[in-house]
């Protein structure tokens, strides 16, 4: 829950920036998709634009609270402790 | 920054264990005790002033359009008689810098203003909580009624509070869709229920956060989510006015009577009533010194306030105070007078300066611009008579609210002139593309680029002109 609120929030006051520097410079109509111009309306393109930047920025945070977690977390059993075995070394962590 | 104030029971030498502490705490849920006072009955002016703008700027007519709107769609934000364009970004840049410059010198002078009178999370909590009060009563009520098992009239009355919360939410978002849609074709749609899919979206979106955020989140969005509360401390400085607890006056607390003489037996004027840690929305205690949690809304200040006049001792042992004051013991003279110091001055002087720029440019601004596209298809060809003609796109924007006509004219070159119509009308608020065929003879300049000008004056307002470059080819 922690993790989650971490990449989502901080991703959207992110995006809502992105949005609008992006959307003030461009205008969604001059916008091309696969090759063809954009037929949504205005409004559908800055809604799509904007959860397409929360969802970017989003998996940006994930990958940075991925790659932070400490050694210890990584090197730990993912078993809990009642489920390892009783020869395992790292029995007592 | 203030110290915490010393704890009575810290004597002697102790260990102190080491604990990584989570950054998010199990949350305990806060049931701020209501306050009245001077900084509540500000705060309740603010909610006020801030709530009446925003439900009902949207609503105002100006030139027979809505007088607030940031027209999406069509690309255009006015605001009463201004319109910008996604040309006039500049403009929004230097609203941005004013904000920030603005919040730099509020903060500087008196800590978090905005945060605990106009910040639109205090805000919107303030509005909830006066609604729970109405329903489920006060602190103590609440906190019964909420370890009370479930009965019929416990859920009628949770049921009335989030009825009454989603109605005042999904007013805010439709409110809030009302800025970039107009708001008269919204309400239409609504009540005919034609509503477009991404209206409904956002406005049970912007609904949903407010209700989430001003009854159930609440003080943890200020603790957890809000950026600000975390850099808050590097815009502070010694002079800055913060709520502050006089722990010199106050300590050592203890509960006495009140015909005692608390001085004679040692005590400060602190009786440990704990009223201002119950009205604090963050639940914080202000006698352990300033804290980031802190937002600055002066509940504890009024509450203590109250307990000071009960007891008969002097108000202000919570107040208002500087952390120089508070060493110093300056009175409020010396305090206002280091209100000027060389930090608010600066912000204050460059403050003015952008803010007085912008107003000039504001005021300067034509309400016409005008962009040269050269023809890719054909540099240049060769007419009747023996002419050179250029083809050249003129993109026209009439950003003034009526229709009008413009004379177009071009210079730069000798016999230079124009193939084509002269003059041209646009709608009000419109772009045009006009498309211009431009003829000199073949000597009147050098072989390859001239520099031409491009002049757009508009008729019965000669003021409003624009002279744009382009370049002229001669093969």
């Amino acid at each position: 829950m922690q993790r989650m609120i971490w990449v989502l929030w901080p991703s959207f006051v992110v995006a809502g920036i992105a949005e609008a520097v992006f959307f003030t410079l461009i205008d969604p109509q001059e916008l091309y998709l696969f090759g063809e111009p954009v037929s949504f309306s205005r409004i559908a393109t800055y809604s799509i634009g904007f959860f397409a930047f929360w969802a970017l920025c989003a998996a940006s945070s994930m990958f940075t609270c991925f790659i932070q977690r400490s050694s210890s977390e990584i090197n730990k059993c993912p078993l809990p402790q009642r489920e390892r075995p009783k020869d395992c070394p790292k029995f007592d962590e | 920054m203030a110290q915490p104030a010393p704890k009575p029971e810290s004597t002697g030498a102790k260990v102190i264990p080491i604990k990584e502490a989570s950054l998010y705490e199990a949350h305990k849920k806060i049931y701020a005790r209501s306050v009245s006072g001077r900084f509540a009955t500000w705060r309740w002016i603010l909610v006020w002033a801030t709530q009446i703008i925003y439900y009902g700027l949207c609503w105002l007519e100006w030139n027979g359009r809505q007088a607030v709107l940031f027209d999406l769609v069509e690309r255009k934000f006015y605001i009463f008689g201004l319109v910008f364009w996604p040309q006039d970004v500049f403009y929004l840049a230097v609203l941005l810098i004013i904000s920030a410059l603005s919040l730099f010198l509020f903060t500087a002078v008196a800590g978090r203003l905005f945060c605990g009178y106009a910040c639109p999370q205090t805000v919107y909590t303030e509005v909830f909580m006066w609604v729970e009060k109405l329903i489920e009563g006060d602190r103590p009520a609440r906190m019964k009624l909420d370890a009370a098992p479930m009965t019929s009239g416990k859920l009628a009355r949770k049921a009335a509070k989030h009825a009454v919360w989603l109605a005042i939410a999904l007013w805010t978002g439709f409110t809030f869709v009302g800025y970039f849609t107009p708001i008269k074709t919204l309400a239409s749609s609504v009540l005919n229920w034609q509503l477009g899919p991404w209206e409904t979206f956002w406005i049970f979106f912007y609904g949903f956060a407010t209700w989430g955020n001003a009854g159930f989140m609440r003080e943890q969005v200020c603790k957890y989510m809000c950026p600000y509360a975390r850099f808050q401390g590097v815009m502070f400085d010694p002079d800055t006015l913060i709520v502050t607890y006089d722990a010199e006056r106050g300590e050592p607390r203890g509960a006495r009577s009140k015909k005692a003489d608390h001085k004679a037996a040692g005590k400060g004027d602190c009786v440990d009533c704990g009223i201002c840690v119950q009205v604090c929305p963050t639940g914080i205690d202000i006698r352990d010194g300033l804290q980031y949690e802190c937002i600055g809304c002066s509940a504890c200040i009024d509450a203590c306030d109250q307990v000071m006049d009960k007891m008969g001792y002097p108000q202000g042992l919570i107040r208002y105070s500087t952390e120089h004051a508070l060493a110093e013991h300056w009175g409020s003279k010396q305090i206002v007078a280091h209100i000027l110091r060389p930090r608010t001055l600066l912000y204050g002087a460059v403050l003015a300066t952008i803010i007085g720029a912008a107003a000039v440019g504001l005021t300067m601004r034509q309400p016409l611009k005008v962009d040269v596209l050269r023809d890719r298809a054909t540099l240049a060809r060769e007419v009747e008579g023996g002419l050179i003609e250029n083809v050249y796109r003129l993109q026209i924007m009439n950003l003034a609210e009526e229709p009008r006509r413009f004379a177009l004219a071009v210079t730069g070159l000798k016999g230079i002139q124009l193939a084509t119509e002269s003059i041209v009308e646009i709608p009000p608020a419109a772009t045009q593309a006009v498309s211009v065929r431009v003829r000199v003879e073949p000597d009147a300049g050098k072989r390859g680029s001239n520099l031409i000008h491009f002049e757009v004056r508009a008729l019965n307002h000669d003021e409003v002109f624009v002279r744009e470059k382009a370049s002229f080819l001669l093969p």
